[in-house]
């Protein structure tokens, strides 16, 4: 009986925790339409989501499905995904190479962008690179007109976030504050 | 004492649940409020947990767990592997409840369970031995406080105070709330709320610190309490960093209460505390003083520790001690009796992981704290947690449910005897 639970517990730790990048793959067919192969969006419209922690597309999947995360062309894709689902693309795009386009960074916006992630302590939940952890984003990469609209988004509440802290950490940015760190962001190698 | 910075709101009928915007974060030390917040150049507030870190400490990769958001498979859950003491067995209550926290039950048997995240409230109930879990309110916002009285559920928002009358009544359905309060902070750092109905009729709840390691405005790091019919907030407490556990000692109806210890002193610094409330407006030394004889590194400059009241228990540092319950029920054996029982969470912001346990604290006749022990341990194995306990509750038979926001489950522990004290 003891060993039975023993070998039960990893088990169960693991199911728990990781999704079928094989499976995510097949069901990220209708994803990469918009989100472009492998996660790489073609379009600002669309963020990329290639080598995004797990976790944080799983959470945001269930954000858009509880209808807390709105937007009229997502919402009706994860309205009807289950919680493995939502694993498995996880996992499926977690694993892609991120490819973003060739960057020409404006050194003057570079430079305002990095003072304020860093006066911002971006980096504490974001991680230094900007790549992200467990729920939390990666950044380094993205669309730069994405994130200027999610920032603002986070800003006047437009995009909710889980726990407040975007909220309040985009309280304090002006427009050019926001789109300046969205330049040293998309630009960031 | 009354509460002036929070307006009463008129007990109007509302409509759904609105989106509660968050506030901005608070100013750092020294910075007045109301002055708009520095960009760019001046450093800025960190997320509420990394504040309070030192230069070393920036470096640390250690952050909070992510908030569970999803119910493990009934199949999946190892239940096998909670341990509870020999007589003792631990079992799969419900599951399939996203973020499940706080409890609170009507006479008639329904348990309402508050969550943190998803804005949900569930309402389980027990059909023969089988039990049905309905999402009873959706688009909530952090509605972890729950409480019965009168017919009615209180729900503690972030910021508002709700009523549902007549609730065991339109489970499938739950009627418009009334607004009981909608003037309470939106600070979302330690924002949620817990509520507990208190003997006297007043519902509980705090108003934590707004960060880790702050001078709060004097409004934050208290317990207060609303008197449902008239209104009126009161002050309890001061000097509680925050509280998400509270309950009335059965004999004495004094308020114990749990408090979450500051992060970012050390692995082993400060414990989190259990309280007992002696005198109305007592203050427990937040944010000078943590654990009754430990000056903050910053904010203790010049202090003393006995300026404030001593804790009842140290509970272990970073802990995350949650819901508490005094076990009034009669199936466990009698030295059990008023014991307390104490969900901790579990840390993050220590080396080697600690809590993730239901606690066991003893109390002799003249109410002091004679033991702190593991009750329930098994969440935690090596350095993962499949579950994190949030809240216990007390069934009528006497078993105790213990509710889980990362397997989005409820268990419960039942007596099974063998060597079964005499009933008292």
């Amino acid at each position: 009986m003891v060993l039975v639970a023993a070998a039960l517990v990893p088990a169960a730790m693991d199911a728990a925790a990781a999704g079928d990048p094989v499976a995510g793959e097949a069901k990220a067919q209708v994803c990469v339409q918009c989100h472009g192969p492998g996660g790489n969006s073609a379009s600002a419209e669309f963020p990329s989501l290639a080598a995004q922690p797990p976790l944080y597309v799983q959470y945001q999947l269930i954000q858009f499905r509880e209808e807390r995360r709105k937007d009229p062309r997502m919402s009706p894709f994860a309205a009807k995904l289950t919680d493995t689902d939502m694993k498995d693309l996880g996992a499926y795009f977690s694993q892609q190479k991120l490819e973003p386009p060739a960057a020409t960074p404006d050194a003057a916006k570079v430079e305002a962008g990095r003072a304020i992630t860093q006066s911002m302590h971006c980096n504490s939940c974001h991680k230094p690179d900007f790549s992200g952890q467990q729920h939390i984003a990666r950044l380094a990469g993205q669309h730069e007109a994405y994130l200027v609209k999610e920032l603002r988004g986070f800003k006047t509440g437009a995009r909710p976030d889980i726990d407040g802290s975007m909220a309040s950490a985009a309280q304090p940015l002006t427009d050019a504050d926001i789109v300046n760190v969205a330049h040293y962001l998309a630009t960031y190698r | 004492m009354k509460y002036p910075a929070l307006a009463i709101a008129a007990a109007l009928a509302a409509s759904a649940a609105l989106a509660q915007q968050p506030a901005p974060p608070a100013p750092p030390p020294g910075q007045p409020q109301g002055q708009p917040p520095n960009t760019a150049v001046a450093p800025a507030i960190p997320p509420s947990w990394a504040q309070g870190r030192t230069k070393d400490q920036e470096g640390s990769t250690l952050a909070p767990h992510p908030p569970g958001l999803t119910a493990l498979d009934a199949r999946e859950i190892p239940v096998s592997s909670l341990k509870a003491p020999p007589g003792f067995e631990v079992t799969l209550w419900a599951s399939g409840m996203p973020n499940a926290r706080s409890m609170t039950q009507s006479p008639k048997g329904t348990l309402y369970v508050g969550t943190r995240f998803p804005g949900t409230v569930y309402a389980v109930t027990d059909q023969g031995g089988q039990r049905q879990v309905k999402t009873l309110l959706k688009g909530m916002y952090r509605s972890n406080g729950v409480a019965y009285k009168d017919g009615a559920l209180y729900v503690a928002e972030l910021s508002r105070i709700l009523r549902y009358d007549d609730i065991d009544n339109h489970l499938d359905s739950a009627p418009k709330p009334v607004v009981v309060n909608d003037s309470l902070p939106k600070d979302e750092a330690h924002g949620w709320k817990f509520l507990k109905l208190g003997p006297d009729g007043w519902l509980y709840f705090q108003i934590g610190a707004p960060a880790n390691i702050i001078m709060p405005p004097y409004t934050h790091a208290t317990i207060n309490r609303l008197n449902p019919q008239t209104g009126v907030v009161e002050t309890v407490a001061r000097g509680v960093r925050n509280s998400v556990g509270m309950d009335f000692h059965p004999v004495t109806h004094q308020l114990w209460f749990t408090n979450n210890g500051r992060d970012w002193v050390n692995d082993d610094l400060p414990n989190d505390t259990l309280h007992v409330l002696k005198a109305k407006g007592e203050n427990f030394g937040y944010p000078f003083c943590h654990q009754g004889d430990l000056l903050d590194p910053e904010y203790g400059k010049g202090r003393s520790c006995d300026e404030f009241s001593k804790p009842a228990a140290k509970l272990g540092p970073h802990v995350a001690s949650l819901g508490m319950r005094f076990y009034t029920g009669s199936m466990f054996p009698a030295e059990y009796r008023n014991n307390i029982f104490i969900a901790e969470h579990g840390s993050w912001n220590r080396t080697k992981k600690s809590g993730y346990n239901v606690t066991r604290v003893v109390l002799d006749k003249s109410g002091k704290v004679v033991k702190v022990e593991p009750f329930v341990e098994g969440w935690l194995q090596g350095d993962q947690f499949w579950g994190r306990p949030a809240d216990v509750h007390v069934l009528p038979d006497g078993s105790l449910l213990v509710s889980d926001d990362v397997a989005g489950a409820i268990f419960r522990v039942a007596y099974k005897g063998g060597n079964r004290t005499a009933s008292r």
